[in-house]
């Protein structure tokens, strides 16, 4: 069962289409698998693996990228892998035939919604039992679907947290290590004038002195 | 004017330069010193330095150097545009006192909202000035410009206070005092000429940059006024003295007698006001001005003295500003009319809203009224002010209108304030190049990297050319994170009553056909789905799958548990099934032509199109034609012939009988599904509770009385008319709206039809361009250092091509103080409409009675507040402000309308139709319903008439609704919003019959006659002329009905004459004496 279905372009994350999901239906609470959806697509970048499937509990997500857009699916973990695939190729088969010219040049979120209908029907091809045994052959010319990397999403979103972390610690610590800087010419400063106005003063007495003692 | 005169003679000027020029300063001092015993003092200790009798010496050097004194008039007179002066004031030494004046205004009107931060600082020091209480900032400046009337020459005094209140003052020392303020307080802003415009305008055009001439009139008006008026006369004064200043040197009795300098500061203002309020001419126009010539007159000096001690102590800057130039602007709306003498009171032409008193230049992008209008267009400075003005506050709002053009913008980031989440707007003001203060929270943001750059003129760096800051009105195209889901394609679901009794009357016919007609010009795209479910006493489905050779119908006939007989063929792609579409509604209307099920399950229908929707959203079209009878959601008829006879005051049956719909439309409108419902009906059909549904989702509600195709052509008529307007009208799926105003103002009762999701948030599941919107404000925090408020309203909405849009608008108004302000700025037409809205909820809530005890003293309790508080001279009679001499008359004629007239025969099904259209029309259509508009129609002539592409509209003159005025040898068209009258005297000229009726005497009229005949006469494409714009002006179609005295619709007719004495209401004479009773009382 395929409850989601996402186009986006990898570059900056910007949703080109999408399939609303059937949360009536199913009943189940789509808002954390959307938002994880989200999440990934904001992660994902020229060197993420073209194919992936990232388990999420009850959900996998699947993706596959090509030409710089990520056809991204939320099915149901027992869904067969194969079939998730077969269907994210269809989808970038006809996306790109119809729109791949315009991916580049659009600013607008969701500016491709209307293959939505495409999508839908699509997806009630693959989903559909008995229209399933007649897509064999489509299945078969699919590449060893093993070979596709599996990983989980909680590690694929943490990793970027743990970076960020990461970052923002050395931030920190470049910031830290300027006020030290700063502090130190400061204190810097403040014992030169200290010497200074020491120098002066015994002057100045030197000074009197002379000009009343000695003279 | 005698601008130049002032100057040339105004050597004061010479040696005032100073005191003009510092006005900022110089003024307070004077109006301070005067009321502040600590300032003399402090004023000696300064004055030390200069000759004790500084007055005189002043003068003489000033008639020396009149030069230093000429220009700033001619500044004043009127060059002085803003932006150019303050531009040149980065350059102390090159700008000689002309310009200083201009800016020393700007500065001192320092609101903290209005003004740039670096200046901001300064506003705080003066904000203290006004009140006496606090002496000692009060007393820094009156120095400075004290001991500048007695040496002109030396710097160091007037020099010494600014500091104090300007930081940054650069270097006092140098230029002459009367430029060195302004610089310091300019001098901070990088790029005067880039952010001040938006900011100087207030000022300057209040100042009198714009008004120069004008301005000052209102200065010293106020200083004199016993009114809390005070603080602006000394920032105004000062600025406004120099012009005015001469009398004081031609008279010499002024300074002459006051050697000591702290006296000179008063006499000079106060000599120099008289004649500006003279040139004005406001004394008489004003009411509240009247008092005011003996002062000028009298010659002794300490009289005037005292008037202006009050002013004085009495606080506030920047309200008063505006309020000057209210005054100076709007002798009209405050001209007195007594009521009870001025029969003839409609204006000639259409009721225009008051412009608010802004600046010229904010005023020209302030967004449309048609879109966005307050009942009061100047802002009452506290919550105790507007309860002493008695008017009702609140904004009406049309969000939605269908635009003829409206700018568009595409961006990935959206400027909007960080801590209250207010978009951009004409109304912020730019610090610098780089940050922008918001107008709503103060708070102080970035400007982002791209917004510096202009689409518009391609150009980097100006921040303030951008569309955004150039249009009240502006749509956004939202970027992804304005998106909790993927935008929803366009769904349409239309839910048929096919009972017998709907079969009977014949709509289905025109549903289908309009439909057939239409299905293409749908709003929606490629992904727009439709659905159909018909329902009696069980529910019937449609599969429309693709594939299918016809349609097919799914009956559920368990309609106590619905469901959804198959989940995705139900609902279809327009485009992919269109000819299955098509066969079914040319099939529909004969499948059931012969039914006998006369139950209705309205209920379980409902459910089901919720169950159809919710996984997308979309629009529920029901059409109903009787009383829902079976399942959840039956109705009871309650309302009982009896009833009506016995209670008079009192309707019953206002509320809903069952809770069934509102909570319906709840989850509707959490599914973002709205439920517009057709009710088609002869019998009661219990509106009350079936309204709900599309109240509370964000739905609207047509009525049809007595709909039948055959034997009423004329309400066929308007239905298929109305019917094609809704169904190619643009829509937006799953809005919000929310409502912003600036801290201070709060926003507490909604009026429309929507769900109120959070404080301010409203959930709109559908919107449509003919649903307005009501919303009533308090002010809970003063708005006392403010010059003006802003009002936003933001409608997120998902267009019917899967856009995610927002559209913005804007509304400025200003702050005034005095009463005499608040009225003239009140907008007649805004406050019925509210004060209808008001009383709609208090019928419901309360009784019918209270709501029309409660408008009644609406209409009292302002025109006795009027009367008390700003009429000075008590004359005899109903005495009204020109501005508001309609609202009796309107008052009345909401005690007449259908909504809450107490006459039986009224059913109570109309009477709720009436009050959903009071809450949810927009303003103008509302307007026409309360107060139709009468013609004289057999003498339209083509003087006066209005081209509109290529045709001549004639535009009679309005006339009261009084049977006085109908002859019986003319003809009338009247125009009732959703029906016209045309009445024809029974000695009507025969030519008019011939060649506009077609008819050869008067006998010869028939009794329902419901069209013009197009006839090639003049007169006749005149009239027709008229009739069609007036119907193209409003999104329904009203229906025309030519009547004479024996038409069984001349009771109607005659209902709307409101001005008459109808069967259970006085007539217009009656209650203004009622009125008048209640106010003397």
């Amino acid at each position: 069962m395929v409850l989601q279905t996402m186009i986006v372009r990898v570059a900056d994350s910007l949703p080109l289409a999408a399939s609303m999901q059937e949360d009536e239906q199913s009943g189940r609470d789509l808002q954390k698998y959307q938002s994880q959806a989200k999440q990934l697509c904001r992660k994902l970048n020229e060197q993420s693996p073209a194919r992936c499937t990232l388990e999420a509990g009850a959900m996998s997500f699947h993706y596959a990228i090509e030409k710089g857009v990520c056809y991204l699916a939320l099915c149901e973990a027992a869904f067969p892998k194969k079939l998730v695939f077969g269907y994210l190729e269809e989808l970038e088969r006809e996306f790109s035939e119809q729109y791949g010219a315009k991916v580049l040049s659009v600013s607008r979120p969701y500016f491709f919604i209307e293959f939505d209908t495409y999508i839908q029907k699509t997806k009630k091809l693959y989903v559909d039992g008995r229209a399933r045994r007649n897509l064999g052959s489509v299945n078969s010319e699919l590449h060893d679907v093993q070979r596709i990397m599996v990983a989980n999403i909680e590690e694929v979103l943490q990793r970027g947290e743990a970076l960020s972390a990461l970052d923002s610690k050395a931030s920190n610590l470049s910031s830290l290590s300027k006020k030290y800087r700063s502090d130190a010419k400061y204190l810097n400063t403040r014992s030169t004038y200290a010497k200074v106005a020491a120098g002066a003063v015994i002057l100045i007495t030197l000074i009197v002195y002379v000009r009343f003692w000695w003279l | 004017m005698s601008g130049g005169g002032y100057a040339a003679q105004n050597g004061a000027g010479g040696s005032y330069t100073n005191g003009p020029s510092q006005n900022p300063v110089g003024v307070y001092s004077s109006n301070q010193g005067l009321m502040a015993p600590p300032l003399t003092g402090f004023m000696n200790s300064l004055t030390t330095k200069g000759p004790p009798p500084p007055g005189p010496n002043p003068y003489i050097t000033g008639r020396h150097q009149p030069s230093p004194v000429a220009p700033p008039p001619s500044s004043w007179s009127g060059v002085a545009p803003p932006p150019s002066s303050y531009s040149q004031h980065p350059q102390p030494g090159v700008t000689p006192p002309p310009v200083a004046p201009p800016p020393s205004s700007y500065s001192q009107h320092p609101q903290p909202g209005v003004m740039p931060p670096p200046v901001a600082p300064p506003p705080s020091s003066y904000s203290q000035h006004p009140q006496p209480g606090v002496t000692p900032p009060p007393v820094a400046p009156p120095p400075s410009s004290y001991s500048q009337h007695p040496q002109p020459g030396i710097m160091p005094p007037p020099v010494a206070p600014p500091p104090s209140s300007y930081s940054q003052h650069p270097q006092p020392g140098v230029t002459p005092p009367p430029v060195a303020p302004p610089p310091s307080s300019y001098s901070q802003h990088p790029q005067p000429g880039v952010m001040l415009p938006p900011v100087a305008p207030p000022p300057s055009s209040w100042s009198g940059v714009t008004q120069a001439p004008v301005a000052p009139p209102p200065s010293s008006w106020s200083g004199v006024t016993p009114t809390p008026v005070a603080p602006p006369p000394r920032s105004w004064s000062g600025v406004t003295s120099t012009p005015v200043a001469p009398p004081p040197v031609g008279n010499h009795t002024g300074p002459g007698p006051y050697s000591t300098g702290t006296r000179l500061p008063p006499v000079f203002q106060n000599t120099m006001q008289p004649p500006a309020a003279l040139q004005q001419g406001l004394y008489q126009a004003q009411p509240g001005q009247m008092i005011r010539p003996p002062a000028y007159h009298s010659p002794s000096a300490p009289a005037l003295y005292t008037q202006v001690q009050p002013s004085g102590s009495a606080a506030q800057l920047s309200p008063s500003l505006a309020a000057m130039s209210l005054q100076s602007q709007t002798p009209e709306a405050l001209r007195v009319v007594n009521l009870l003498q001025e029969r003839n009171i409609l204006p000639s032409g259409a009721v225009t809203p008051p412009t608010p008193c802004l600046p010229q230049d904010l005023q020209k992008i302030n967004c449309c009224p048609e879109v966005f209008r307050c009942t009061l267009t100047s802002i009452p400075q506290t919550q105790a002010l507007l309860n002493k003005a008695k008017l009702p506050l609140g904004l009406l709002l049309h969000p939605f209108k269908d635009l003829s053009q409206l700018p568009v913008v595409t961006s990935s980031n959206i400027v909007r304030c960080r801590s209250c989440r207010t978009y951009i707007n004409p109304f912020v003001t730019f610090v610098d190049a780089r940050r922008w203060k918001c107008n709503l929270c103060h708070r102080v943001n970035d400007v982002p990297e791209e917004f510096m750059y202009n689409p518009v003129s391609r150009s980097y760096g100006a921040p303030h050319k951008r569309p955004e800051v150039q249009n009240a009105t502006i749509e956004f195209i939202a970027p992804s994170e304005y998106m909790l889901r993927p935008p929803q394609p366009a769904v349409y679901l239309f839910v048929l009553d096919v009972s017998h009794n709907a079969v009977e009357t014949g709509y289905l016919d025109v549903v289908c056909q309009s439909l057939l007609e239409n299905l293409d010009s749908l709003p929606g795209d490629s992904r727009t789905k439709i659905g159909f479910i018909t329902f009696d006493s069980t529910i019937h489905f449609y599969n429309l799958q693709e594939g299918l050779s016809q349609p097919q119908m799914l009956i559920v006939s368990d309609i106590d548990d619905v469901f959804l007989p198959s989940p995705d063929s139900l609902l279809v792609n327009l485009s992919e099934c269109k000819e299955l579409v098509q066969d079914l509604l040319t099939g529909l209307p004969q499948m059931f032509s012969s039914t006998m099920e006369t139950q209705s399950g309205l209920g379980p229908a409902l459910q089901a199109g919720f169950k159809l929707l919710s996984p997308t959203g979309g629009r529920i079209s029901v059409f109903q034609t009787q009383l829902p009878t079976v399942g959840i959601g039956a109705l009871k008829p309650r309302e009982e012939p009896g009833q009506k006879a016995h209670a008079k005051q009192e309707v019953q049956h206002l509320n809903p009988a069952t809770d069934f719909y509102k909570k319906l439309a709840l989850d509707c409108s959490g599914h973002h599904v709205a439920v517009d419902l057709f009710l088609l009906s002869a019998q009661y059909c219990d509106l009350s509770s079936l309204g709900c549904i599309s109240r509370y989702s964000a739905g609207s509600v047509y009525y049809y009385p007595s709909y039948h195709r055959q034997r009423s052509p004329a309400q066929t008529e308007r239905f298929q008319r109305d019917l094609k307007r809704y169904l190619t009208r643009k829509i937006g799926f799953e809005a919000v709206m929310r409502i912003r105003c600036t801290k201070g103002l709060s926003i507490h009762t909604f009026h429309g039809n929507f769900f109120v999701r959070s404080t301010d948030l409203l959930s709109l599941a559908n919107v449509n361009p003919d649903a307005g919107f009501a919303v009533q404000m308090s002010i809970e925090e003063n708005l006392l250092d403010l010059q003006a408020v802003s009002f936003q309203a933001a409608l997120l909405y998902t267009s019917s091509k899967g856009e995610r849009r927002i559209r913005v608008h804007t509304l400025c108004l200003p702050v005034v103080n005095s009463l005499s302000d608040i009225f003239a700025g009140a907008d007649v037409q805004a406050i019925t409409a509210l004060l209808a809205s008001m009383a709609v909820d208090r019928s419901v809530t309360a009784s019918l009675g209270d709501a029309r005890d409660a408008l009644i003293n609406a209409a009292i309790d302002s025109l006795s507040s009027y009367r008390s508080s700003v009429l000075s001279v008590q004359q005899p009679g109903l005495l009204a402000p020109a501005c508001l001499r309609l609202l009796p008359l309107y008052i009345l004629a909401l005690l007449k309308h259908r909504a809450f007239r107490t006459s039986a025969s009224t059913r109570l099904d109309e009477r709720v139709f009436s009050m959903f259209q009071l809450k949810s029309q927009p303003l103008p259509f509302l307007m026409l319903t309360v107060h139709p508009g009468l013609y004289r129609a057999d003498d339209l002539s083509d003087e006066g008439a209005l081209n509109v592409s290529e045709r001549t509209i004639p535009q009679p003159r309005a006339l009261q609704l009084s049977v006085e005025k109908l002859s019986r040898d003319a003809a009338f068209l009247m125009d009732c919003g959703t029906v016209l009258y045309l009445w024809i005297g029974r000695n009507c000229n025969p030519v008019f019959l011939t060649q506009v009726l077609g008819v050869e005497s008067y006998a010869a009229v028939p009794l329902n006659m419901d069209q013009l005949p197009e006839l090639d006469t003049a007169e006749s494409s005149r009239i027709r002329a008229l009739i069609d714009w007036l119907r193209e002006r409003r999104p329904f179609h009203p229906v025309l009905h030519v009547i004479r005295d024996e038409s069984p619709l001349k009771a109607e007719f005659l209902q709307y004459l409101i001005e008459d004495l109808s069967e259970s209401a006085l007539s217009y004479y009656e209650f203004l004496l009622h009125l008048q009773q209640q106010i003397c009382k």
